[in-house]
Order: C-alpha cells, then structure tokens, then sequence
C-alpha cells in the first residue's frame, strides 16, 4: 500500500464532499463509475443490500432518478432547498476490496439546513475507489450512521 | 388523563362533510384520543415471527405513553403484557427486542417474573411477613393488556376489557390479511428483513387521512413519477432490462379514472381500503418461479382469484396499514399532537423465491424510507397541512366528495375511488370512540 498517496485520496474525498455541501449532484454523479452504487445501511454492520432493508441503496440510474427529481419544480419536499456542511476526518487506508478496489474509511459529521434547520448526522464512510488515468473514481460508497435503526426524519440529499 | 371537553364540544367538530382543526393541533384533544381511540381500539403489537423462540420479547408502545412487551413463552404461547414492575413501576426491558433468559428481571430491585407475567420471586422476601402484603395476588404480577388477540400472527392488543374480539372487531376488512397471507403458497408470512422508522412531525392523522386519497398521488408524487419515466424510457434499448423501481414509481401517475375505478370499500371501526378489482399494484410482474409454486400450492383457479384481489392500502384503524400486493406493513405510533413514528416492515412469503422479498424490500426502501422517493413529498404536505391550520382564515377542512353517494351494503359501505368515503368512515369511528360508547 506504500505506493498510495494517501493526500491524494484525501482530496478526493474533500473534493466529493464539497459538491455534495453545494449540493451538486450532476458533478456527484460523475466521480462514481459505470456500476457505481451508494448505500446507506438501516442496521448496523448490515451485510446485505437487498435481502435487508436500507435508507439508501442507488445504482446510476437511480441516482440520476433522484437527481431529477431534486431538480424538479413540483417536488414539494425540495421546496426549501437543503445545504450541509460535511467534516471527513479519521481517514485510513483499510486493504484492498474482493474486486481489487481500494478501500478507504473514514468517519464524517454532516451538519445539514433544511426546511430553516440545523440537523447533525454522524458516522463513518468506507469507499471503494478505482484508480482511473487522472485520479480515482467510486465504485461504492457505504454510509454508516451511527444511529441507522432509530427514527429518521426526512433525509433529501445524499450524505 | 381527564379533561374538561364535553360530548357536545366533542361531537360539534366533527360534521358530515368537515372537521375543525383542532383534531390536528390541540393537546387537549390529542390526550383524549390516546385515552378514548388508542386506549380503545385494537392496536397492532407485533407479528409472531418477531418472538420465534422461547422468551424472544418486541416491545412498543399501545397509547402515545403506554409501554408492553410481547413476549413469547416456555409453551410457544405469546404473550401481551404491560413493560412495568409490579412494584415501583420500572420498564422491564428498554430494548426494543431481545430475549429473556429464564425470567424477566427488574433492574430496580430484582424482583423477578415468568414470560406470561406471573412473579417468581422477590429477594429478602421476609421484610414482607406480617404486613399484609400477598405473594400469591396476581396484582403483582406483570399485568397482562385486558385483552390480546392473534389473526394469522398479526398480534394485536386493547386496553379495552369491552371490545368485541379482534374478528369481530376487524370485520370484512379481515379479507385483506388473509389476501396478504394466502398470497404465500404456505399460506404463511413471516417479518423479514428489518425495520424502517420514520419520525412524522404532524399530528397522526394525516398519515390515515392520505392512505387512500387518490387524489393526491398525481399532484404529490408527479416529480417522481416524471423523473423515473423520462430517464428511463431515454435509455438505450439495451439497457431497457425491465426496472422494478420503473413498476414500482409508475403507478404514482395513474390517472384520476384509475383510481376511481379501483374504488374505496369501508367497514364498521373505522377500516377501509382501496383497490379490489384493480390497484396500482395491480401490473407487477409475476415471477414464473413463484407462480409456479402458488399453482403448485392452490390450483390455477384459486391463485388466480388470490392475485386478483389487489388492493392498495389497507387501514385497520387507527394503527395498522397493510399491503397485501407488496407484502409490506406500515404501523403508526402517535407521540404528540404533531408528531409520531411510522414503522414500515416487510413481510416474506413463506414458499416464495426470495426475489418476492427482495421486492417489497426494494419497494419499501424506494418509496416509504425517510430517504425515499415517495414518502418525504407526503409528508411535506402533511407539515404544510400541519402549519397551514394554525392560520385563522378558517376553523375548518372540507370533506364533501362524492358526499351522499355512498352504497351501503350488508357490513360495509362502497363507493368511487377518488370520493371521500375512506373519510367519512375514519370520522364515523372517531365520532364513535370519542363519544366513549363506541363498545357498549
Ligand atoms: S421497581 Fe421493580 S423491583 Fe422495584
Ligand atoms: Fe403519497
């Protein structure tokens, strides 16, 4: 792994933080690959995507789906906009996925305004990255709340 | 909990065609529901495959307040009891599920308990000798609910020793949960798959009220439903692999026609459902390995006549809403005037390929999770409904649809699906529960 530049992940991940603080999720989008998927878990060290409920678990097309919809003038729910501020600290390189992919894991806090708001969410991050010619691309991106099983408000944005 | 509004109060803010808007934002009245429909009513507890083996507990709340635990025995037998010490009062567990070893146990000071309830033993016992105080009475004992009842292990509870028995309470809307249930070749379901919590900041109602308002989907869901369609039906045809999120959303869009032909029927209680004949579940794919094994199970007939009763939503009030197409639940828990949580789990069809699950998963993660597609655009209107009746234009919200077209039937109530009768049956048992004569 010594071959890893570690700052390098590490501004890649501030970066897809920051168009996620905007939000822009047109941008967003394009850091993840073909067979991309983002999954937010609802029970803690949930193995299983489909064969157990989650809060959140999108391929492409159901990002660009959700993206749409973000957009969409009669989506009441995004009516009052929705920004965040997101904190990544604790970043580890944590081996190599089954696929070969770089693992990463770091822990986060989203402080997120919406509907004239402040919200707090907390957890950890685990990437699986894929070195492309200019940098790295996610080909998963697994969000660990640390409270996945309690009652959730109404979440808008991916965190 | 007593409070100081009269019958007369009561029943002047509910009128054939409008309710006043304190049902949505007075405390007063909120208590009182909690005390007279909550305190009342059948409320759904759990489903028996959530306590599969001996001393397996689930515990929730019966009122807004009220804490019990299902439990299940050394026998097999389940159990509904009060989460409260016999002593000073304490919860016995705090954990929402879990198992018992052996005996509950007080955390405060030991005294120990049977799964059914019953005291085993309170340690340094002698203190007790000469005082009066009786070991044997059951009042120390956990206390069971007044009554518990189990339909295809859908459990449910009431605080009233009045109520009739839960088949009779639920009535014809029964239907649906046998639909739900026989739609496994076994004829059994079981939870599966976890929980969604979902914390609703508007009174409880709402949720009721917009289960089979077929004429929000359209309005409220539009977003969704373009979105989806637009992208999808952009993608290169090799990429056009069917999309169960495209089954799933699209329906949102069905036309005012369609919902209207799919009907709403209403029984005694203030239970009713959507659909019937027809649902916007009603095209979902059927998956060959699973038809196969419901053939296999029931004849060609009979499946066929078990598929073809398809409804949408299906309200036991005022806690349980079911999906027999989707095999999914949602359970409503009330905590104050303008919040509660609604729970959603998913049930598998026992027999079925695991695909069946793997669908009402997916079904209740696109469209009921807090991070849904469907879910958070309902309850942004229910927070605008919510904020809006705090303004003084009016005291009142209108119900008229389709008012005085309703077809009384033996021991239900049918009529068009975009009318209102969901609403006049809910406001009939709210009249009724309210009045404190809803059993007698
Ligand atoms: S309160 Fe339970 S043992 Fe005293
Ligand atoms: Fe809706």
């Amino acid at each position: 792994m010594s071959d890893i530049d570690i700052r390098a992940i590490e501004d890649f991940l501030y970066r897809e933080a920051a168009l996620l603080d905007r939000p822009d999720l047109d941008s967003w989008m394009q850091l993840f690959t073909e067979d991309g998927t983002y999954w937010m878990p609802a029970a803690e060290d949930q193995t299983d995507p489909l064969n157990h409920i989650s809060h959140m678990y999108d391929d492409r097309v159901m990002m660009e789906i959700r993206r749409r919809n973000f957009v969409h003038p009669r989506a009441s729910s995004k009516d009052s906009g929705v920004r965040a501020s997101h904190l990544i600290g604790n970043i580890r390189l944590a081996g190599k996925t089954d696929r070969g992919d770089l693992k990463v894991t770091s822990n986060f806090h989203v402080v997120l305004w919406y509907r004239d708001e402040q919200r707090v969410y907390a957890g950890t991050y685990e990437h699986h990255l894929v070195a492309t010619g200019d940098g790295w691309a996610i080909r998963h991106k697994r969000v660990n709340l640390i409270n996945p099983e309690a009652p959730q408000r109404t979440l808008i944005i991916y965190l | 909990m007593r409070t100081t509004i009269s019958h007369e109060e009561l029943d002047s803010l509910v009128e054939p065609t409008r309710l006043h808007k304190r049902l949505y934002t007075d405390p007063d009245i909120f208590e009182l529901e909690m005390e007279r429909i909550w305190g009342q009513a059948w409320i759904f507890i759990g489903h028996e495959s959530q306590v599969p083996k001996v001393g397996d507990y689930f515990a929730t709340n019966i009122t807004h307040k009220a804490p019990v635990i299902m439990v299940r025995d050394k026998e097999g037998k389940v159990h509904v009891l009060h989460n409260r010490c016999a002593h000073k009062g304490a919860k016995l567990v705090e954990n929402r599920q879990g198992n018992v070893r052996g005996a509950f146990r007080c955390p405060y000071h030991g005294w120990s308990y049977k799964h059914d309830g019953t005291l085993i033993k309170i340690p340094n016992e002698a203190g007790y000798e000469g005082t009066g105080f009786d070991i044997n009475d059951t009042c120390n004992n956990m206390q069971p609910v007044a009554q518990m009842g189990s339909y295809r292990g859908f459990v449910f509870a009431t605080l009233s020793a009045d109520a009739p028995d839960l088949k009779t309470w639920l009535g014809g809307a029964i239907d649906c949960l046998d639909n739900l249930c026989d739609r496994s070749p076994e004829g059994e379901v079981e939870v599966a798959g976890g929980v969604l919590r979902y914390e609703h900041e508007c009174n409880w109602k709402f949720i009721l009220e917009n289960l089979n308002d077929t004429m929000h989907p359209m309005v409220v869901h539009q977003s969704v439903v373009q979105a989806a369609k637009d992208y999808i039906d952009s993608l290169p045809a090799s990429a056009t692999r069917e999309r169960s999120e495209a089954e799933i959303i699209l329906p949102f869009g069905s036309s005012y026609e369609n919902f209207e032909e799919s009907g709403i029927t209403g029984f005694p209680y203030g239970h009713h459902y959507d659909g019937g004949k027809t649902s916007i579940h009603a095209k979902y794919t059927v998956m060959p390995a699973y038809h196969e094994a419901m053939v296999k199970a029931y004849g060609e007939e009979r499946t066929r006549d078990i598929y073809s009763f398809n409804t949408h939503n299906t309200l036991y009030y005022p806690s349980l809403t079911i999906k027999t197409a989707v095999q999914n639940i949602r359970v409503v828990r009330p905590i104050a005037v303008d919040r509660f949580v609604v729970e959603t789990w998913s049930f598998r069809l026992k027999g079925a390929p695991e695909e069946m699950l793997q669908r009402t998963l997916l079904y209740s993660r696109l469209i009921n999770s807090s991070a849904g597609m469907v879910g958070p655009d309902d309850l942004e209107v229910y927070r605008r409904t919510q904020e809006g009746l705090e303004s003084t234009a009016s005291d009142w919200v209108e119900f008229h649809r389709q008012y005085g077209k309703d077809e009384q039937q033996a021991d239900r109530v049918v009529g068009g699906g975009t009318g209102d009768l969901d609403m006049r049956t809910q406001y009939k048992a709210w009249k009724a529960y309210m009045s404190g004569e809803v059993f007698a």
